[in-house]
């Protein structure tokens, strides 16, 4: 039982230990998301366009940023064009994960307009709604329902994918968990800690996620009000 | 007259889904359009609404022409009203915001406004005690009432129906025919594509026989069903009646 104890002190020792830092994770993970969400809805309507300057621009912004990995980026977005117009490692940081998650929000925007059944642009404009007034008020609050579990698992995957940071020296919890287990030789435990911090908020996330669906279903469409 | 239609053709890729087509249709006047499938029937309501280009002839309504150049194309369609076979009613409004929304976005009338007109046409329907309901928890007869409601909210000058009982279960039928029946007979102009012969012949001023995008024969309901002119047409009515 001593044996038990003891290992639970460490544990609890290095959890508490962590979560001083855990803002920082949620702190980058939110402010890309935010930048995705942007980015993404400023280039999903833009693959959509009707202007081919547009949606060729679009298309290119996805095709290059969902086409190079994300450490590359990182290291780009820091030490290469950070050194030129002199970025700070946090906004360095949120902006490589921001942009590279906005290429795949931008599909999974399009898509979910594309969802949408053209006679309900169809209707909207035979009462004299012009395209944009259709988008706005007809389309996209329906592509919302639709787009909301696929956006949401990206914030998820946002998240697992901050610990990247780490790499440009953003004391985030990997970066503080890397310290922690150099400094008292506690691997083992101090990445089963971080391991479980991650799952921790996912875990929550996605209950945040179905809650959202369920608030947003509409009786008869899209997702059952009683689906779990 | 409210609708002229100058030789107007109409093609999607190969298919010429119009060719040279002439119609005028006065104010009050009820027209329906008969025609086996792929005629052109609903080709030719969907180019009244501009939801399709034409690509030569000339289409006036209301003294005003509609052609891609026109820039204010979604303001000729406020004098036009269209009522869909798959309904197209909003799925993530409820029956009243349906109703209301074009009236507050495009008409310009506040929320009060709209609402007062939205709660008398949908009275009208016998649909005033679902305003609250999404159109997913209506029947088919109930959501093409709606349908109805909702473009006659924009106070048209035309009405078009596109095959409009065509989606519903047979016991249904009737409801909205009844609804199409009174707007006729209130003076509505109307243009409508429809497999119903026994509407067609009891309210119709006029029948227009389509096909492969053409108007074959356009004549009065008593003589197009008692003594049709055209051979295709005699066709057609065997199979149909």
């Amino acid at each position: 039982m001593d044996w038990l104890s003891e290992q639970f002190t460490i544990l609890s020792k290095i959890f508490f230990y962590l979560i001083q830092v855990v803002h920082w994770t949620i702190l980058i993970s939110v402010c890309a998301y935010v930048v995705a969400l942007l980015f993404g809805l400023i280039f999903g309507l833009g693959r959509i366009s009707q202007n081919r300057f547009i949606k060729a621009l679009s298309g290119a912004y996805i095709n290059v940023f969902r086409g190079i990995p994300l450490l590359v980026l990182i290291f780009f977005f820091y030490f290469g064009l950070g050194k030129i117009i002199n970025l700070d490692r946090f906004v360095a940081g949120v902006l490589a994960i921001g942009v590279c998650y906005g290429a795949y929000m931008a599909e999974i925007l399009r898509s979910g307009i594309l969802a949408i059944d053209y006679g309900q642009h169809e209707a909207a404009m035979s009462l004299g709604m012009t395209k944009w007034q259709a988008m706005r008020h007809i389309i996209l609050p329906q592509s919302f329902r639709i787009v909301v579990p696929p956006a949401a698992n990206e914030f998820i995957a946002c998240l697992k994918d901050s610990s990247l940071v780490m790499i440009i020296g953003l004391r985030e919890i990997t970066q503080a968990g890397r310290e922690y287990a150099n400094q008292n030789f506690l691997d083992f435990h101090t990445w089963l800690v971080v391991g479980l911090l991650y799952l921790i908020m996912t875990i929550s996330l996605s209950r945040v996620v179905k809650v959202i669906e369920k608030k947003f279903a509409i009786h008869g469409y899209g997702v059952k009000k009683n689906a779990n | 007259m409210l609708i002229d239609i100058k030789n107007i053709s109409c093609r999607f890729g190969n298919v010429q889904a119009l060719k040279d087509v002439s119609l005028t249709v006065d104010s009050g006047e009820v027209v329906v359009i008969l025609g086996p499938s792929g005629s052109g029937k609903s080709t030719l309501l969907r180019c009244l609404n501009a939801l399709e280009e034409i690509q030569s002839g000339e289409l006036n309504i209301d003294g005003f022409r509609i052609d891609k150049e026109h820039l204010q194309i979604h303001e000729i369609r406020l004098e036009v009203g269209m009522v869909f076979q798959q309904f197209n009613l909003f799925p993530h409004l409820t029956v009243i915001e349906n109703v209301n929304i074009a009236q507050k976005i495009v008409r310009k009338r506040t929320d009060q406004e709209a609402r007062k007109i939205s709660i008398e046409l949908l009275n009208k329907v016998e649909m005033d005690d679902k305003l609250d309901v999404f159109p997913g928890q209506l029947s088919g007869g109930q959501k093409q009432r709606v349908a109805i409601s909702r473009a006659l909210a924009m106070n048209p000058k035309i009405m078009l129906f596109d095959e409009v009982t065509s989606a519903l279960d047979p016991e249904m039928i009737g409801e909205v025919l009844d609804v199409m029946k009174q707007l006729a007979s209130e003076g509505m102009t109307m243009l409508v594509v429809t497999h119903e012969i026994g509407f067609a012949k009891e309210v119709a001023d006029r029948i227009v026989f389509l096909d492969e995008g053409k108007i074959v024969e356009d004549n009065n309901p008593t003589d197009f069903f008692s003594f049709p002119k055209t051979e295709r047409a005699k066709e057609f009515l065997a199979k149909v009646l």
